[in-house]
């Protein structure tokens, strides 16, 4: 019974599994802008994470160490900070040291599009730019299951 | 035909769209679109394929019919080809098909008048020509000091402008009479200072479309980007 109360409840959230990914443009640390649309034809994994959730400091390594081992196989990493101070987000990206390109949404217009309900939260988009994963919170083992998506995908 | 009619021609026709399909393509429902379908075949039988054995041909002999031993003549349908009903009914899903792509473009073109109706239409553009002196961030416009836009640009889009792309930034509806639209260019100007600047109009909106067009190019005389807004009446 727990069970089938617990499958309701999850069936009720919304979810973006199966729909087009909300395009969007942001600004990177490295000053340059991205725009999600521009990487169609390649495996997107968007990482929106906060400097307030413990979870990403333990999630954001794992995805750098994905990103190294699969960037040149078509996967792109965009890691998306949804905290509203920029210059802190940016040093706490700093100190993460991560490889791939960190985004500032100051406005939390893109959270809002993605549904985003705990955090750091986790989409993978495929290659026709469909989001076909969602993961929200991160404990460890979640990277394992981000790994047999992104074969999955990028088979495709 | 006006809006309110064609509202109602587009909601009759995909109802009986719907229904023919939830009656299924071979039902009757289905083929009362496709009025121009030939009917079915009628009751008397086809010819058979094969002619049956006489009774007086010897035992073990061949038994192929004459007529099978000639080549068939030219023109003529081979004996292979689909039965009627497949045709018929092949004809009934086309015939659907083609009213399902008629309905959505009815649809798209009903959906384009009614969100942007020609009448209070304004449609902002952007070009830029040589930027020597300016790499393009961003864009933001306001209208009657509104902000109806904030447009940031990958160094693809901008590279696509730089090539003579002119991109349709905005399109939206404003009342007849005078607006005023505030450009705010964001980039990196002359020896890669960032840079921003705004440029202003004041138009009168009639009856009509109305186009404008910011326009970034360079002024060699002073090593300067430029910054215009153009109306094109």
């Amino acid at each position: 019974m727990s069970a089938l109360l617990a499958a309701a409840a999850l069936s009720a959230v919304p979810t973006l599994v199966g729909k087009p990914a909300p395009d969007f443009a942001l600004r990177s640390m490295d000053g340059k802008n991205r725009r999600l649309s521009e990487f169609r034809g390649q495996v997107v994994l968007v990482n929106f994470w906060a400097r307030w959730a413990g979870d990403s400091r333990q999630e954001m390594p794992a995805l750098d160490r994905i990103n190294t081992t699969y960037n040149r196989a078509g996967l792109v990493v965009l890691g998306v900070s949804v905290d509203e101070d920029w210059r802190r987000a940016r040093e706490f990206a700093d100190a993460m040291k991560v490889g791939y390109p960190i985004l500032f949404d100051t406005t939390a217009d893109i959270g809002r599009n993605y549904l985003l309900r705990k955090m750091p939260m986790t989409i993978l988009v495929d290659r026709s730019g469909v989001v076909r994963y969602s993961s929200a919170g991160f404990k460890s083992g979640d990277d394992l299951a981000y790994l047999e998506k992104i074969r999955e995908l990028l088979r495709e | 035909m006006n809006s309110k009619s064609r509202v109602i021609s587009i909601v009759m026709r995909s109802t009986i769209l719907a229904f023919a399909w939830t009656m299924g393509p071979c039902s009757p429902a289905a083929a009362a679109p496709a009025a121009a379908a030939p009917p079915p075949p009628a009751a008397p039988a086809p010819a058979p394929a094969v002619a049956a054995p006489k009774a007086d041909a010897a035992p073990g002999a061949d038994a192929a019919p004459a007529a099978s031993e000639e080549p068939p003549a030219p023109g003529t349908p081979a004996t292979d080809s689909p039965p009627a009903e497949f045709k018929t009914l092949d004809q009934e899903v086309q015939g659907m098909k083609k009213e399902v792509i008629d309905l959505n473009k009815d649809l798209f073109v009903l959906q384009e008048e009614l969100l942007f109706p020609a009448n209070t239409q304004v449609a902002v553009y952007v070009s830029m020509d040589v930027g020597a002196f300016f790499a393009l961030d961003s864009v933001t416009l306001k209208i009657d000091n509104k902000e109806v836009k904030n447009y940031l640009y990958t160094a693809r889009e901008a590279d696509a402008l730089l090539k003579g792309g002119v991109q349709e930034i905005y399109l939206g509806n404003l009342k007849a009479g005078k607006h005023e639209l505030v450009a705010f260019f964001t980039g990196k100007g002359p020896v890669e200072r960032g840079y921003k600047r705004g440029a202003t109009i004041t138009f009168d909106k009639g009856v009509g479309a109305k186009y404008l067009e910011l326009k970034i190019t360079d002024r060699v005389t002073k090593h300067q980007p430029e910054f215009k807004i153009k109306d094109w009446d």
